[in-house]
């Protein structure tokens, strides 16, 4: 786009020579294009009446045609209407013209400003006469060279943000000295507006012409300074993640020479891949994709990769979304149950219930049991068979000795070595988030200082909180409410009350003989048998034999010696058959000793005969129950009560209480009062070795006191049980069934228990209940008549007269002979 | 060379005669009459004006590519070429211009 400058004058002149001051011309119209005088523009004229304006002007001598600018942009060349149009155009003299597809490709050069006098025709052209519009004309010539001077120097400096441009037009521009005919092609250049260019078209005097140029232009080198400077910033991005990419492909090439390329990336993309397939929570995903893309920035080499690789893995493996299909059919349920376990009626009720519920409401909460009992009775296999029969997995888990927090809930990942806590760990082994969970030994959980687990285990089993469960490993919540807790605990008062609270607590007491005969005959012979590589055919054992070692060789409120024991016989039977035995291996009552040694327990028995002062009461431990004996002897002239046998606070206390009612109620038992007051007295109960404590042994205390004062004996044949008060009230206790089970199976068939448990006799086997006589008790008073023989056996103490006591028949407390049912 | 407005500028060619100089200029479609040739000191000029003849009511243009419009050439010589005879005429649509000494 160079630029005539030498003629220019020549030109103007000439024009003005060959065209009259007013003539008649075709009119052009354009949008968003203005031409200027002298300037050179490729023109494209596609539209009908555009066309025929074009062709009537090549049809002239001069091919001289008039570009007049639309005012908006959106009116056509064919539609455009007189008032559509600027009435200031420009004379353009058209001096090539190619055809193309029906498109005029014109190159115009600018002549002349000219300005409409009148419209002449519409159709099928646009034609006007015209007015050339003279020279423009400088006022101030100061101000114009100013302004030259200032446009120069924006030229220059724009130029300089052009690299493109060509040096030739450089050149051409910086020696144009016509500040008109620049201003003119700046204008034709610069994309302006059509608005400014017309105005600049329209400027008859240099100095406005040039003053709206220089705005114009600075503007302009304004915006392309801007434009650059963003430029540049985008380049100097681009430049930086150029050299990291570079940088890294250095690196991996350096890997791959050390041998440590792959890998790496394949492990993210790995990981990527599966956490973009996993089915995971929303939340869980942000997060995970987090830590891959600060896993994917660092090094195989760094510490943090691999923390963060098994931090992933876990978080993949673990069963967000996953539950096992549900089962549940009642009948199906209560089958498993009953395949399981042998009697136990009520617990398999209570666990019914709870599983019903589970299937009405499948959304609700899952129940937290918790079956508390001896060792050996089956809590753990009725977790088993509970999972069995919800058909869903079973996780099970010991809390025994567990103390430190962080093994329930995980370790912080900023610990090196930092895992899951138990929890998320059996989550994980088992796939599903509604797995049976089993909390094992729940009453044995330590703390110290390392934290308590109790507490942790407090938000892990309230259905309110554990639907958002954060372990501190994932730190990220975990829904544990479709888990069905199972907790099991041989004692419930080391459970902190508010867990127990949380929990159902179904008690299960232990078997009697007659129920161990059964478990043995219907799971444990059959068992063993298998385990042991028998046949069925090839052992026998007869009720007579699995009653004896229910009694002498194994001592236990479960099943488990017992089973043992068994698997002992089966071993010897196994033997047998390996060395070529092929017949039937009966084994009765009085083989047993040649299989199994002499008895190893003597059953604790009733004494034939206690003297006046030892009672035979009953204990409850977590073996199940055992019969104690209360030894009582007066110290003559000594004073106060000595107490031995490892005897706990509250027991002493039950001593004290126990004398102290005595004591005060002296006449009215026919005791002489200086008795107590002159002579001390010691309390022994064995055997030595064990500690015990309770209150419930009051009574029995009570009755030694008693005896030993009175010098009647309690009857050997009747052991006794409830806690007394000052005032000579019995109170219930508990652990009945096992206490009653341990003084039959002790040969004992009297049995006094405080009214308020009479309840608990229905707990009692029936075969047991049968042979017991069971005498209730409401007050020491009716303990002490049924437990002392009527008469003294002989003269305890000095000699005194012992009043006649008449037993009151009225206190004797109602005899309950268990009837049938 | 560079377009300019309604100027144009046909190329030419100077050889020197034995006799004096011979100017060959690529200039066809253009009337005698149109021609106009000056001689100053060392300067030929020549100008004139192509007029588009073949225009005509119903002929219209496919293509346009032969300028229509005034031209002006302007030769140096080495020497001053005042007082030549000058002789011209057209072949072949090339304008011939002969200066002779006189």
């Amino acid at each position: 786009m160079a630029k005539n400058t030498e003629n220019t004058q020549n030109t103007k002149q000439e024009a003005k020579l060959n065209a009259p001051k007013q003539f008649e011309i075709a009119v052009l119209p354009l949008q968003n294009t203005t031409l200027f005088p002298e300037t050179v523009v490729p023109l494209a004229v596609g539209r009908e009446r555009s066309v025929k304006s074009v062709e009537f002007a090549l049809s002239t001598e001069e091919k001289l045609i008039a570009c007049l600018t639309t005012k908006t942009a959106e009116v056509t060349g064919n539609e455009a209407k007189q008032s559509d149009l600027y009435t200031v155009g420009t004379i353009v003299n058209i001096k090539r013209m190619m055809r193309n597809d029906g498109v005029m490709q014109l190159i115009v050069q600018g002549v002349d400003r000219i300005r409409v006098v009148e419209w002449t025709q519409e159709q099928p052209f646009l034609k006007a006469r015209v007015e050339t519009l003279p020279e423009l004309q400088v006022k101030d010539l100061e101000e114009v060279e100013a302004l030259k001077r200032n446009i120069m120097g924006l030229v220059q400096e724009a130029l300089a943000m052009l690299p493109q441009v060509p040096p030739e037009a450089r050149m051409a521009i910086m020696s144009q000295n016509n500040p008109v005919q620049l201003s003119y092609f700046l204008a034709s250049v610069l994309d302006l507006g059509v608005e400014t260019e017309q105005k600049m078209l329209e400027a008859d005097t240099t100095d406005e012409l040039l003053s709206q140029t220089h705005a114009a232009l600075a503007r302009e080198v304004e915006i392309m300074q801007i434009r650059s400077k963003i430029a540049t910033e985008a380049q100097g991005e681009m430049d930086k993640s150029q050299r990291d990419y570079i940088l890294r492909q250095q690196m991996k090439a350096i890997q791959k020479e050390l041998g440590e390329d792959d890998g790496e990336k394949a492990e993210a993309e790995q990981l990527r891949e599966r956490l973009e397939t996993a089915d995971l929570p929303e939340e869980v995903r942000k997060e995970s994709e987090r830590e891959l893309k600060r896993m994917e920035q660092l090094p195989q080499a760094a510490p943090d990769y691999h923390v963060i690789r098994t931090y992933l893995e876990y978080v993949l493996e673990l069963p967000w979304k996953k539950s096992s299909e549900e089962k549940l059919d009642l009948n199906e349920a209560r089958k498993i149950l009953d395949e399981d376990h042998y009697g136990l009626e009520d617990i398999k009720e209570r666990i019914l219930e709870s599983l019903a519920v589970v299937k009405l409401r499948p959304d609700s909460k899952s129940p937290i049991l918790c079956f508390v009992g001896p060792p050996g009775v089956g809590k753990t296999s009725l977790g088993r068979s509970i999972a069995r029969a919800l058909g869903r997995e079973f996780e099970r888990m010991s809390l025994g000795g567990m103390r430190d927090e962080a093994e329930l809930r995980g370790h912080r990942r900023t610990y090196i070595g930092a895992m899951p806590g138990r929890i998320i760990q059996s989550l994980r082994r088992v796939a599903v988030n509604n797995p049976v969970m089993m909390l094992d030994e729940i009453d044995k959980l330590g703390n110290d200082y390392r934290g308590d687990p109790a507490a942790a285990l407090l938000e892990i089993l309230d259905p309110q909180q554990n639907n958002s469960f954060r372990d501190h490993y994932l730190d990220l919540p975990f829904d544990l409410s479709k888990v069905f807790f199972i907790a099991t605990a041989n004692q419930l008062q080391p459970i902190p009350a508010p867990l127990r609270d949380r929990m159902e607590i179904i008690q299960l007491a232990g078997y009697s003989d007659a129920e161990k005969l059964n478990i043995a005959k219907q799971y444990l012979i059959a068992r063993q048998i298998k385990e042991n590589g028998l046949q069925e055919n090839q052992l026998e054992i007869t009720d007579d034999a699995i009653n004896l070692l229910t009694a002498r060789y194994t001592r236990e409120a479960g099943v488990r010696q017992l089973e043992r024991t068994i698997g002992n016989l089966a071993r010897k039977v196994a033997l047998k058959v390996a060395e070529g035995n092929t017949e039937k291996v009966t084994i009765t009552e009085n083989e047993i000793k040649s299989y199994l040694g002499v008895p190893r327990f003597y059953p604790e028995k009733a004494r034939d005969e206690n003297p006046a002062g030892v009672a035979t009461g009953m204990a409850w431990t977590e073996m199940g129950g055992e019969i104690l004996f209360i030894e009582a002897t007066k110290l003559p002239g000594g004073s106060g009560l000595t107490l031995t046998g490892q005897l706990g606070d509250v027991m002493k206390e039950s001593v004290q209480a126990a004398r102290s009612y005595l004591w005060s109620h002296a006449s009215e038992l026919g005791i002489d009062p200086n008795e107590i007051k002159e002579n001390g007295v010691h309390v022994h109960v064995p055997a030595g070795a064990i500690p015990k404590d309770g209150p419930s042994a009051g009574v029995t205390m009570a009755s030694a006191l008693a005896s030993l004062y009175t010098g009647k004996k309690v009857r050997s044949d009747t052991s006794m049980t409830g806690e007394i008060t000052l005032s000579g009230l019995v109170f219930p206790v508990g652990g009945i069934k096992e206490k009653v089970l341990a003084a039959h199976r002790a040969g004992i068939r009297r049995i006094i228990l405080p009214q308020k448990n009479e309840a608990d006799v229905e707990e009692i086997p029936e075969d047991v209940r049968k042979e017991l006589e069971i005498i209730t008790a409401n007050r020491i008073d009716d303990v002490l008549n049924a437990a002392l023989e009527s008469q003294p056996s002989e003269p305890v103490g000095k000699n005194y007269a012992i009043p006649d006591m008449e037993p009151h028949s009225d206190a004797i407390g109602e005899s309950l002979i268990a009837k049938e049912k | 060379m560079r377009p300019s407005g309604r100027l144009w500028y046909p190329s030419a060619d100077i050889y020197q005669t034995p006799d004096g100089w011979l100017v060959k200029v690529e200039l066809a479609g253009v009337s005698a009459e149109d021609l106009e040739i000056d001689i100053q000191g060392n300067q030929l000029y020549i100008a004139g004006c192509r007029r588009d003849k073949t225009c005509a009511v119903g002929v219209s243009y496919q293509q346009m590519e032969i300028t229509y419009s005034r031209f002006e050439k302007t030769l140096e010589f080495p020497a001053s070429i005042d007082g030549a005879k000058l002789e011209h005429n057209y072949t072949d649509g090339l304008l011939l211009i002969y200066l002779k000494k006189r």
